[in-house]
């Protein structure tokens, strides 16, 4: 099993490296696995400060206990959500809180399937809830191809555009919020947020197709009103 | 991209398809904006919903916003920040194990560590620290000693073309010692350098943190360069004695010369030729008139 770049084989020796002291090699599997880590915390959790803080202490638990990674036992990714996990809910546990309830569907890592998934979880011993698959047109979706497209379409915009969409969804900022934190002029940061919605949703038009029902209805022509 | 976004024209009695939808697609990314925007307690917002009323289009269109928007966000809000891998990163510098030091210790004992070609990588240990115990670092850390050195003849032979031009006293002498010194040091790091087979090892301190050092040798030729930081000088009687370890027997190298807070020795050393990995490089503090090594070393360093 595996997420992201890399062949699971490669997960070992990539350990080892790390373990005499490379840090390229951490690097690699930060970007191997950092971001199914923090998406499955920030599901458990539903808080993007926790979920940061649960990914640090896993790639520093991963850092200083290199050497009692066997990939004999057990994948590198299981490994990692099984302390991010542990990690997770010590912090939930700490807050006098419950875990969410992680549905299956939503679970799912990127080319994991069911079965894996569910491996995973039970293993670590997490709560799975009995959700219904999300309603139409959503089920249509892969939420893991979705979470990917969705990734590259960042990736991909100009950075000021994407800096005003992060600063939106991830912080929550307003328009007005977003103008007086960044210093530009309202106007600006509304035309960036436009653009920046507009390419997000090309790329799901694009990945999902028309009939998924997310592309842009043209303005009708000949109306003016 | 198609549209350039006009400017809005709000007004609540004509409002058309490009206001709407500006402010249908800005109302989307705000938090909970669309139900905002839906509820209709503004003026601008019962514009919308009265253009809306009579527009299946940008009906459509809002609905279809609706799903996007909240897959979107979704999304997005499931992806670390841009900036978690240099906290992470960060985090562990500060707070993870001195990992160079435990793989060398781990590979010695158990040979259950493979470095691999990334071991040489730039580590969360800084280069200079006493802690790289053993850690073969080359070229750039190589060149680095000798800018470093570079730059501390050229300060002294600023600092001494002052003083001619002022006084002639005992500093005068001293800084010209401390110049020989250096440019000694100099010629033979990047005479060592440019041989092919040229490895530098970090010497760490047994007892002091504050004590590092390097050597920089050339198995071929033998020719050696010793540099350490941090070394007091030697009590009356005694000097530090450099050495080669080689299956468990020493052979001395040279004494190391002080100058300023820089203890340093530089020549052949037939001791080092042809030596291999499983030598050990140390420099002890011995009786200068004994011919024993030894005595416990105040540097070491795996070759």
């Amino acid at each position: 099993m595996m997420t992201g770049r890399g062949e699971p084989t490669d997960d070992a020796a990539v350990v080892r490296r790390m373990a005499a002291g490379s840090e390229a090699a951490l690097e690699d599997i930060y970007d191997r696995y950092a971001s199914a880590i923090f998406a499955a915390a920030y599901r458990l959790t539903a808080d993007r400060g926790t979920a940061e803080e649960v990914v640090q202490e896993t790639f520093l638990a991963l850092w200083n206990r290199a050497e009692s990674f066997d990939a004999a036992v057990g994948s590198l990714a299981a490994w990692l959500h099984t302390i991010a996990r542990t990690r997770a809910i010590d912090r939930l546990r700490a807050a006098g809180r419950r875990p969410s309830l992680v549905a299956l569907s939503s679970a799912a890592g990127s080319n994991e399937d069911h079965t894996q998934t569910l491996e995973r979880l039970v293993s670590g011993g997490a709560v799975m809830a009995g959700a219904q698959p999300p309603a139409s047109p959503e089920a249509a979706f892969d939420s893991a191809v979705r979470h990917e497209t969705i990734a590259r379409a960042l990736a991909e915009m100009p950075e000021v555009e994407r800096t005003v969409i992060l600063l939106a969804y991830q912080e929550e900022l307003s328009q007005s919020e977003i103008a007086e934190r960044l210093g530009w002029p309202l106007g600006t940061v509304k035309t960036r947020t436009r653009r920046a919605l507009l390419r997000l949703r090309e790329a799901l038009g694009t990945e999902f197709g028309p009939a998924a029902g997310l592309d842009v209805i043209p303005v009708p022509a000949g109306e003016d009103r | 991209m198609s549209s350039p976004f006009p400017p809005a024209k709000i007004d609540k009695d004509t409002m058309d398809h490009d206001a709407v939808r500006e402010q249908m697609e800005l109302a989307a990314v705000e938090p909970h904006g669309l139900e905002r925007l839906m509820a209709g307690d503004t003026p601008t917002a019962q514009a919308v919903a009265g253009h809306l009323a009579g527009c299946s289009a940008c009906t459509e269109e809002l609905a279809r916003l609706q799903r996007s928007a909240v897959l979107v966000r979704e999304s997005v809000r499931e992806l670390p920040s841009p900036d978690l891998k240099a906290r992470t990163l960060a985090a562990i510098r500060a707070e993870g194990v001195l990992r160079p030091l435990a793989a060398v210790a781990g590979a010695s004992s158990a040979g259950s560590v493979d470095p691999g070609p990334a071991a040489a990588t730039p580590s969360l240990i800084p280069a200079s620290s006493p802690l790289a115990l053993g850690r073969r670092r080359r070229l750039v850390p190589v060149l680095g000693w000798v800018a470093t050195l570079a730059a501390a003849v050229v300060l002294s032979v600023l600092a001494t073309s002052y003083l001619v031009g002022s006084r002639v006293d005992s500093q005068l002498a001293s800084q010209a010692a401390a110049i020989k010194g250096l440019q000694k040091i100099t010629t033979a790091t990047l005479t060592v350098t440019a041989q092919p087979d040229a490895e530098h090892v970090a010497l760490a301190s047994t007892t002091d943190s504050e004590v590092y050092g390097g050597i920089t040798y050339s198995p071929s030729t033998a020719e050696l360069v010793v540099v350490a930081n941090g070394l007091t000088p030697p009590p009356a009687g005694l000097e530090y004695r450099c050495w080669v370890e080689v299956g468990g027997a020493r052979q001395r190298v040279g004494k190391m010369f002080f100058n300023e807070d820089l203890a340093f020795w530089v020549g052949p050393a037939p001791a080092i030729a042809g030596v291999s990995s499983g030598a050990t490089f140390g420099v002890s503090l011995v009786d200068a008139a004994g011919s024993t090594v030894d005595t416990d070393p105040v540097l070491v360093g795996e070759l």
